[in-house]
């Protein structure tokens, strides 16, 4: 342990922690719209604990400013990323298990259907 | 516009002062710049991109409390013997109008507790967002819009005009 350097190390054990979570919280969630929380939210605080973490081991100003880059695309991305799994699933008719009401369901899939339909010609 | 150049140029001032380049100076810079241009908001006619920038910063620390508090809370959720998911699908009506603030809406609220953005309706009107760990569609719809809330002054709507309208 004479290697320990708190600044450094703690945010890596605690993205890394994250990481961890996520990969349990997959295998562990019942269908895919939950697995999608811990997905995106846990991959992106986990990745950037471990990004902040190895910048403060190089400690130059390049690395930070490819850190601030990393974490702003990551902070972009993800979400996209999660928002095209979630919707593309949903309008195939994958069915989500739920406890509570499906709003969408009673209010717009149908016609947010039918205008995908029209757009992609597939009718 | 205005105000940002006005704050470049005296971070840019600020160096040539210190007569020193680099990236530190320069953010020095900009943090004495945007002091100025906020003492003096009348004469120098910067209080909108004051205002503007001050939301930006109040929305970054409130992204950065609320993504924590998500993690932490589905982290806990993966490792709880029988989480208390409760999923559901909820619709929300928007307030927040214009292609750039509804995406960072549904991109916000992707990292935000409990809630993925799923949709948009035709009319982009209404947003469709799939919950973990809400107790009721009222607590998701009032999470929500706890972040709609945020992003309203950075595209210049105040909350309470809108809700008179919506």
């Amino acid at each position: 342990m004479s290697d320990f350097d708190a600044a450094r190390d703690i945010p890596i054990l605690l993205g890394a922690f994250f990481v961890l979570t996520a990969a349990i919280g997959l295998v562990r969630f019942p269908d895919l719209y939950s697995r999608l929380h811990a997905s995106s939210k846990l991959i992106t605080l986990g990745s950037a604990g471990i990004f902040i973490g190895v910048s403060l081991e190089f400690a130059q100003t390049e690395a930070l400013s490819r850190l601030a880059a990393v974490l702003l695309f990551q902070f972009l991305t993800t979400p996209l990323s999660a928002y095209l799994i979630a919707q593309a699933a949903y309008l195939r008719g994958l069915e989500p298990l739920l406890e509570g009401p499906d709003e969408w369901n009673a209010l717009g899939k149908a016609a947010l259907l039918d205008r995908r339909l029209e757009e992609t010609g597939e009718r | 516009m205005r105000g940002l150049s006005l704050n470049i140029l005296l971070a840019i001032v600020w160096t040539l002062f210190v007569g020193e380049f680099s990236l530190r100076e320069l953010a020095i810079g900009v943090l004495l710049g945007f002091a100025i241009l906020s003492i003096f908001p009348l004469s120098l006619g910067t209080g909108g991109y004051v205002r503007r920038t001050l939301a930006v910063v109040r929305f970054a620390l409130f992204f950065i409390r609320e993504l924590t508090a998500a993690n932490v809370q589905v982290a806990l959720f993966a490792l709880r013997p029988h989480p208390p998911l409760h999923p559901m699908i909820i619709a929300y009506p928007l307030r927040l109008r214009g292609d750039n603030g509804q995406t960072l809406l549904a991109a916000t609220i992707t990292l935000m507790p409990g809630s993925v953005a799923m949709g948009f309706n035709p009319e982009r009107t209404v947003l469709y967002a799939h919950t973990i760990g809400m107790g009721s569609v009222r607590e998701a719809r009032a999470s929500l819009k706890k972040v709609e809330d945020a992003l309203l002054p950075l595209y210049g709507q105040s909350a309470e005009l809108q809700e008179d309208t919506a």
